[in-house]
């Protein structure tokens, strides 16, 4: 028992009393559900339990804050409009769109940042961390720190061109069939039923077994595969504004399919498109990490995330987490565009369980 | 009852209408290969003997519809021709690799399916408390990580830091059945806790939709106990949308295998389709391509027919 552990209990038990005193129901139940949930894991793991949560715990509290800042900064700097909007993000959105904007800033300057080039073999095959490698060499000698940055720029990237083909391919059609409807509605309708119904990963391995692992089909294929998802969603609400009375008169004044999409349809539809891209854009970042992680998705010596963590998939049987960095990237970009959609779609659908 | 083997019939005959359509596209995306599959097999600096050779051997001098057809009659009855690198039947190469994938996946939903929905029910109950905004952070993350990153963080803690299971999934002939399950824990748990994830989520959301229904309501009012308000009430409704989730899922994990597999170099029929995309073995690329969507349409199916046979409403429709 050192003064660690007392302390740590100290603390729990008075934050309890204290939540508990001023009434604060939520605050009291995380903090002594936490108190029980530890005397079980002190027992089963010792001190080290005990300072995994406490080092969890500030890790939680760093977040928070970040977020509460990031938050704070974004209504300062932004319009009147935009910051009441802003205020209604909880702190989870707050969070997402500090990752997303780190990324961001990490992607466009990547050159700068990365102390080395991508390609640069700069020591030995998994040097150990030092003064000049932050996060050790990979398998070639290349530095991690480097590749991580710019895998920020080549697989984000990707996948953001990839998403932008599918929605632009699926959102044109969708809005098409939704204005044409007639015999194009039902043969897109029918063949959209089937490309859904093939698992996209599947699809996507038997296209590439096809024609060849390269960066310019990977983002065509990916945004074909992609594209039906946002046709469906598209299609149903367009076919939601297509009966409204406006576009009854547009039509009546005599004006074009183009017309109709653009400037009656498309501004009446931004809301769930926009979080619809979030959310598709979670699925194109998951495969193409998932088939670069396979050796079918951007091909080396370009730094990317997903075969970053198989080549040094080795280390991981040595007990070294670098290899799980890159992968810990992508789960954390992924999570960041999941939180921020969450809040988009509640506000946007005023969707209240 | 005449009505609901009329529907389901219906629907079987949908799906095998798709799954056709879909051996149709598999069997084209293979004929859109740039020059033919000789070519692709033997690459540019094949002489003209060798291909001719070979396009005989793969009956390639016949038009492609005859052997669309041709693959197609073998493919029902299990041949699925031979394999381009060592010359062994498709149907050899896949048999018992099909079956371990089989195994891996049902281990993962048999833990999966009881745990998940007891979860979500747990969690639709708790709404809005502390508790359901942890579960909802909590499986938000699990759903948003690669497969590969929770098995490479499991192999990292329970392999080699505790060691309490090995980290690669090798199977050989003699393995206990228990033994099989231990090896196999690790990529088994790794499914389950994407499965959980996405399954606890669906099902909190059907609970939560039911729960707002004015006869839970009512039956609140007149005084049900809670428990009551559950079992009698909400969940002979609550059925239906759980059997979707339970199949929805049951399809998910089709996709999620191939990368589990790779990761744990589980002999399964994802691994061997990877290796196949890698090695442009286009039968067998064809063979487990095919047998994927085959079973993703299967349980899609089983989603649909489920829930149409637990609503009445669907049972007898207008």
């Amino acid at each position: 028992m050192d003064y660690f552990v007392i302390g740590y209990y100290a603390m729990l038990i008075g934050g309890s009393c204290l939540a508990a005193h001023y009434k604060q129901r939520e605050v009291f139940l995380i903090l002594f559900s936490l108190t029980l949930a530890s005397f079980v894991m002190g027992i089963i793991g010792g001190t080290g339990a005990l300072w995994a949560v406490t080092i969890a715990a500030g890790l939680l509290a760093l977040a928070g804050g970040t977020a509460y800042s990031f938050r704070e900064l974004l209504i300062i700097i932004s319009g009147p409009l935009t910051a009441r909007e802003l205020r209604t993000a909880p702190l989870t959105a707050a969070f997402g769109m500090f990752v997303i904007f780190t990324y961001a800033v990490l992607g466009i300057f990547a050159p700068i940042i990365a102390p080395y080039g991508e390609a640069e073999v700069v020591s030995q095959s998994f040097a150990p961390a030092d003064e000049n490698m932050l996060l050790g060499a990979d398998q070639l000698g290349r530095d991690m720190f480097s590749r991580l940055v710019y895998g920020a720029r080549n697989t984000v990237g990707l996948a953001l061109l990839a998403t932008a083909i599918a929605f632009f391919l699926g959102a044109t059609l969708g809005m098409i069939a939704a204005v044409k409807q007639g015999w194009f509605d039902q043969l897109m309708g029918r063949l959209i039923d089937v490309v859904m119904s093939i698992p996209s990963l599947i699809f996507a391995l038997l296209l590439l077994s096809i024609f060849g692992a390269n960066m310019f089909i990977l983002v065509i294929i990916i945004g074909i595969i992609y594209a039906p998802r946002v046709y469906r969603l598209t299609r149903a609400v367009a076919g939601n504004v297509v009966v409204m009375d406006y576009i009854e008169a547009a039509k009546l004044r005599g004006e074009g399919t183009w017309y109709l999409i653009r400037r009656e349809i498309l501004p009446n539809s931004t809301a769930p498109l926009i979080a619809e891209f979030g959310l598709e854009f979670c699925f194109v970042f998951l495969l193409v990490a998932g088939l670069s992680f396979l050796g079918l998705g951007i091909q080396p010596p370009t730094a990317d995330w997903g075969s970053m963590v198989r080549e040094n998939a080795t280390l991981i049987s040595f007990g070294e987490i670098t290899p799980l960095i890159p992968a810990a990237a992508i789960a954390l970009l992924t999570v960041a565009v999941n939180m921020v959609v969450d809040w988009m779609l509640f506000r946007s659908s005023g969707l209240k369980e | 009852m005449a009505d609901v083997g009329r529907i389901v019939l219906m629907r079987l005959g949908l799906g095998l209408l798709t799954l056709l359509v879909i051996s149709v596209l598999i069997f084209g995306a293979v004929e859109l290969l740039p020059g033919d599959l000789a070519q692709a097999v033997l690459g540019q600096g094949a002489t003209q003997e060798t291909l001719d050779a070979l396009r005989t051997e793969l009956g390639l001098d016949r038009s492609a519809p005859i052997r669309y057809l041709d693959w197609l009659a073998g493919a029902m009855i299990g041949d699925f021709g031979v394999s381009l690198l060592n010359q062994q039947p498709v149907a050899e190469v896949i048999g018992q690799r099909f079956l371990n994938t089989l195994f891996l996946a049902t281990y993962a939903a048999v833990i999966a399916v009881p745990v998940a929905i007891a979860l979500g029910i747990a969690v639709a109950l708790l709404r809005n408390t502390i508790f359901d905004r942890v579960a909802n952070v909590v499986t938000l993350t699990s759903i948003s990580s690669p497969e590969f990153f929770l098995g490479y963080v499991l192999i990292l803690y329970f392999s080699v830091i505790t060691g309490w299971f090995p980290s690669i999934a090798t199977l050989n002939e003699n393995l206990t059945f228990l033994e099989r399950l231990e090896t196999t824990f690790l990529p088994a748990l790794t499914m389950v806790l994407v499965v959980v994830a996405h399954m606890m989520r669906m099902t909190r959301a059907a609970i939560i939709n039911l729960l707002a229904s004015p006869y839970i309501e009512m039956a609140r009012l007149k005084g049900t106990p809670a428990w009551r308000v559950i079992t009698r009430h909400a969940l002979p409704n609550a059925w239906a949308p759980i059997i979707n989730v339970v199949a929805l899922n049951l399809a998910y994990l089709i996709t999620g295998v191939v990368l589990v597999e790779v990761v744990f170099v589980y002999p399964g029929i994802g691994q061997l389709l990877v290796d196949a995309v890698t090695k442009r073995d286009f039968p067998v690329v064809q063979a487990c391509c095919l047998i994927f969507a085959a079973t993703f349409i299967l349980l899609n199916l089983a989603a649909d027919v489920g829930s149409i046979l637990t609503n009445p409403r669907l049972r007898h429709p207008k």
